[in-house]
């Protein structure tokens, strides 16, 4: 079902022959109607709000600085106790498993001598006095806001990848769509070429050769992302293209910059906007994906791959390193998976009524 | 067209639950089939021809439909309340039903022999040689030149006159009692449209089969059917045979429809007839006559109590309260300007 | 259908062609070398090895160097594991990752097809909702996640299945499960989304309709009538899906051990093993290539209105 959407739409509330209430509905608004049903979706889009905004407001969050290493923080468990008293029970247990596996029952002079440091460090130091809920990682990083503000990077990434892909592929395939012919088959052959392409083995290879740097991985990924979109665009607009409504609009004299923009885009966004919430995610993966092989941002940056991978070193003995950038970065995914499915259901009306 | 009834439907009412509200797609329809009738369903898009044909053999989609009451005897026995295998047994075999658009109506992935000879082997047990020679042969029948090897084809080999003569083909390959064609015709040209009616009409005049023929064009119901329902809203507001209702019109609608046909015998200079209006929202409708919006002659009754049903002779019926004044009761009668 | 599958195999040549040149002008070109990173050698010596490998040639000497032995089979020596050279490196490695790669992608497609099929019948039942519950979190969770944890859980903490290793060792099949279950999970969750919601529109069609109203078992619609049309997209998923299990491979050997090319591939591209990576990419495409070839013909033969005269 196609509407020709015109310039702004006006809501009035009118009476039908039967003096019934008529209410007439905009396109946004009954998708958004049709959001709000889906449970699963719209718990995904406010799930999705949060993750923005907590990226968003990161820096004026109270989180501990996520590049200060503290060696004596190394490695500390998830607690909700100060980092002093984590410390020194962390130390207390790896001095017990020692002493029971030499069978004794007192601390010799060395493991006293770290165990005073530590109270008279208790004291003193203010670091101490730090929590970290959900522990700290090799260096003593707090993971907390590493996973924050891994995650400001990897949204970022996605955000920007994805408007991106989505500006070249809407642009070639609306002039692919649009104009046919040659332009058609030329744009269309060469995406067929780049389709036929193992794209993440050359964007790996990219990657290793031209180094880690943010904006050659926009570009890498975004570089073949913006295929599909194209093709999706392009069929749209060629179905559109000849639909009696477009005719008509010619057939008042109308240019075609006009067509474009105000029936063909209108009518496009419906996919436009279900492709890109999904193709969000799909960004995500891959930067985390390169950066999880060593080919992503580097330090002292972090994303969420690249903690990730971080995690899997210590993984056996401390699993948080992973768990928590792992349990994070799926809830998002999960939500963003969920937020697009619906999106794209809500602005699809021919996907029949469920009841 | 005997005197025995084969179809009786009764009161027939199917609903579609959606988002937006209730549509009373069927409201309440009754007639009566007999055997070798051919009948017409006329009405506009919308009017529940479609989902009436659909109810006949219980095929509704649910949800979000669901056939909230009334009853569909064939030869007695209500079809709305058998178990899926009687249904079975009678769809297809008793009660063969075509649909508008024979290229979708056609599976694209199989050939047509196939196709065919399914219907064939499950309701008349023949075997996979005796069911392709009656497929052949059903071909043969319909006019499809070269049926012997054409019967092997996929359904995009054939052009749209020749997909509609297989699905009529495959239709009455069983020999069933009543044919139910969906606007069989819509979809074609002109030309091929008056081979494909007479088909039809050799046939079932052949076969004895009863015809229920929806359409929206009265041209086509002029032509072939004896008995003519004319629906609109849901309901059947007109019902009697051809010539009755070409030229003892009673509902104001049925007039509508007849003065729009663009004539030949008149001046070219004359303006073309069009009812006014909008066919209505059929969603959440009130309790009226859907029609009075777009009636010439409704009153204050009509736009608050559905009319009753008035008899004629010959069993032509109409349901209008400018031929039920008795029954308004305490309503007002009273003219309406429009 | 000859002539089809003959043209499709002479569009190959352009594609692998703008793969070659592509890959091999980019690792060219950028900075650094394959002996940069070593020791610092005498000025004779590093002469001596670039020589030998023919890099003091212009680069285009080297390309069409290049070109020719790769026709003739030869994809070179490898530069940074001097005693192999790319064949037998290639030879040793590719046939472990295609079978950890088949593996996973009959994984996927089997309990793919079935639980999209079982959920588009059960639609909206507990059956439905459970399992595409479980496709959505195996779409969403990244393998590098997934890999990891099942370790963790699996051979770690229970110790049911085997860390590392593979089937020619000691562990045997047992080795083979985790890799290729992990690597087919985001595949087996996108095909049965993708098959439920093929079936369930297929089920909408004029065409099964008209199934209906002959009369026809449930059963016999399901089958021959709806099955058909709605695997067709399936079909068409194969090849992306393969293309990415591909990609997926490379982390996949990394986290489980797997002595497959993928291994190599990620080292040697940061070594900067011109050959080996150069070889890697070519063997991955002709691959690629003939699968999307494979399934091409499949879907010319399920779906009849697609002519290949």
């Amino acid at each position: 079902m196609i509407t020709a959407i015109g310039k702004k739409k006006n809501k009035e509330q009118g009476k039908n022959e039967f003096n019934q209430e008529m209410k007439s509905v905009s396109l946004a608004a009954d998708a958004w109607r049709r959001l709000k049903k889906n449970r699963m979706a719209y718990i995904g889009f406010w799930v999705t709000v949060i993750y923005l905004a907590v990226g968003l407001f990161a820096p004026v969050l109270p989180l501990h600085p996520y590049a200060q290493q503290n060696t004596d923080h190394a490695y500390l468990k998830p607690s909700l106790r100060s980092a002093g008293i984590v410390e020194l029970e962390t130390r207390k247990a790896y001095f017990a498993k020692v002493m029971a596996k030499e069978g004794r029952t007192a601390y010799n002079q060395d493991e006293q001598a770290q165990i005073d440091s530590i109270l008279k460090r208790n004291k003193t130091d203010p670091q101490q006095q730090r929590h970290y809920i959900l522990g700290t990682d090799s260096l003593g990083r707090d993971m907390l806001s590493r996973t924050i503000y891994g995650g400001r990077i990897s949204m970022m990434i996605g955000l920007v990848g994805t408007v991106t892909a989505l500006l070249i592929g809407i642009i070639v395939g609306a002039i692919a769509g649009y104009a046919g012919g040659a332009a058609d088959t030329i744009l269309m052959r060469f995406v067929d070429i780049m389709y036929g392409l193992p794209y993440m083995l050359i964007v790996i290879i990219m990657m290793a050769i031209l180094g880690r740097n943010v904006a050659i991985l926009f570009v890498a990924i975004a570089l073949v992302s913006w295929l599909t979109i194209a093709r999706v665009v392009r069929g749209q607009v060629m179905s559109l293209k000849n639909t009696e409504f477009i005719l008509a609009a010619r057939s008042m004299g109308a240019d075609p910059w006009h067509i474009v923009v105000h029936h063909l885009i209108p009518n496009t966004l419906g996919i436009i906007i279900a492709y890109a919430a999904l193709s969000l995610p799909e960004f995500i993966m891959s930067e985390s994906f390169l950066s999880f092989l060593g080919l992503g941002v580097s330090a002292p940056l972090a994303s969420w791959g690249s903690l990730i991978s971080d995690g899997v070193q210590g993984m056996q003995l401390y699993p948080w390193c992973l768990l928590v950038p792992g349990i994070i970065m799926t809830v998002f995914l999960f939500a963003m998976n969920f937020l697009g499915d619906g999106v794209r259901d809500a602005f699809d009306p021919q996907s029949k009524n469920r009841v | 067209m005997t005197d025995e009834i084969i179809l009786q439907v009764k009161d027939l009412r199917t609903y579609f639950y959606l988002d937006a509200g209730v549509v009373k797609a069927v409201d309440g329809i009754s007639f009566d089939l007999h055997k070798g009738e051919t009948l017409g369903i006329v009405g506009e898009s919308g009017s529940g021809k479609s989902v009436t044909n659909l109810s006949i053999i219980n095929l509704i989609q649910t949800p979000p439909g669901r056939i909230t009451g009334g009853q569909v005897l064939f030869h007695g026995e209500d079809i709305l309340k058998m178990n899926s295998n009687r249904l079975r047994e009678i769809r297809g075999n008793r009660i063969a039903m075509i649909f508008q658009d024979p290229m979708s109506s056609l599976n694209p992935y199989l050939k047509i022999s196939t196709q065919m000879m399914e219907a064939i082997q499950l309701h008349q047990g023949l075997n996979k040689k005796d069911a392709k020679a009656k497929a052949v042969e059903m071909l043969k029948l319909a006019g499809i030149p070269g049926a012997e090897k054409r019967v092997d084809y996929y359904p995009h080999q054939f052009s749209g006159g020749m997909r509609q003569r297989v699905m009529i083909a495959m239709g009455l390959s069983c020999n069933p009692d009543i044919l139910i064609a969906d606007e069989p015709t819509s979809a074609l040209d002109v030309t091929i449209q008056a081979q494909i009616l007479e088909l039809m009409q050799d046939l079932t005049r052949r076969l004895g089969t009863a015809v229920i023929m929806i359409t929206h064009s009265l041209g086509v119901v002029a032509g072939i059917c004896d008995t003519i329902n004319v629906m609109y809203a849901g309901r059947i507001v007109e019902r009697g045979t051809t010539d009755d209702i070409f030229y003892d019109t009673k509902h104001p609608y049925t007039q509508g429809l007849i003065k729009s046909v663009p004539r030949l015998d008149r001046d070219t200079g004359e303006r073309l007839f069009s009812i006014e209006g909008q066919p209505p929202n059929v969603i959440d409708l009130p309790d009226c006559c859907p029609f009075y919006p777009r009636c010439h002659r409704a009153m204050e009754i009509c736009r608050q109590k559905y009319p009753p049903v008035a008899q004629f002779i010959n069993g032509h019926c109409t349901s209008c309260w400018l031929y039920s004044p008795k029954d308004a009761g305490t309503f007002n009668l009273k003219d309406e300007k429009k | 259908m000859g002539k089809f599958i003959v043209k499709r195999l002479l569009e190959l040549i352009p594609t692998m062609f703008v793969i070659v040149t592509l890959s091999f002008f980019m690792i060219r070109l950028a900075p650094g070398g394959p002996f940069s990173s070593e020791r610092k050698v005498s000025p004779e010596i590093m002469a001596n090895l670039q020589h030998k490998y023919h890099m003091d040639e212009p680069l285009g000497m080297q390309y069409l160097r290049y070109l020719g032995d790769m026709l003739h089979g030869d994809l070179g020596p490898s530069f940074k594991n001097k005693d192999f050279t790319v064949n037998q490196l290639i030879g040793a490695s590719m046939p472990n990752s295609l079978i950890l790669g088949v593996t996973a992608l009959a994984i996927a497609v089997l309990f793919g097809i079935s639980f999209g099929l079982l959920s588009a019948v059960c639609q909206n039942t507990w059956v439905d909702y459970t399992t595409m519950s479980a496709a959505s979190i195996g779409l969403s969770v990244p393998l590098f996640v997934v890999g990891p944890v099942a370790v963790l859980v699996f051979a770690l903490r229970l110790r049911w299945l085997p860390t590392s290793g593979w089937i020619n060792g000691r562990q045997g099949w047992k080795t083979i499960i985790m890799p290729a279950m992990t690597l087919a999970l985001p595949y087996f969750s996108s095909i049965a989304r993708l098959t439920r919601a093929s079936v369930l529109e297929t089920l909408r069609s004029d065409y099964i309709r008209t199934a209906r109203a002959k009369g026809l078992k449930n059963s016999v619609v399901m089958v021959k009538h709806v099955l058909r049309g709605a695997l067709l997209p399936v079909v068409s998923y194969l090849g992306p899906a393969f293309a990415g299990i591909v990609t997926g491979s490379v982390v996949i050997e990394q986290i489980f051990l797997v002595p497959g090319i993928g291994n190599f591939f990620v080292k040697s591209a940061l070594n900067r093993d011109y050959t080996l990576i150069l070889g890697t990419v070519v063997v991955y495409s002709a691959i690629l290539v003939v699968m999307n070839l494979i399934v091409d013909v499949l879907y010319g033969i399920l779906d009849p209105r697609i002519s290949y005269e």
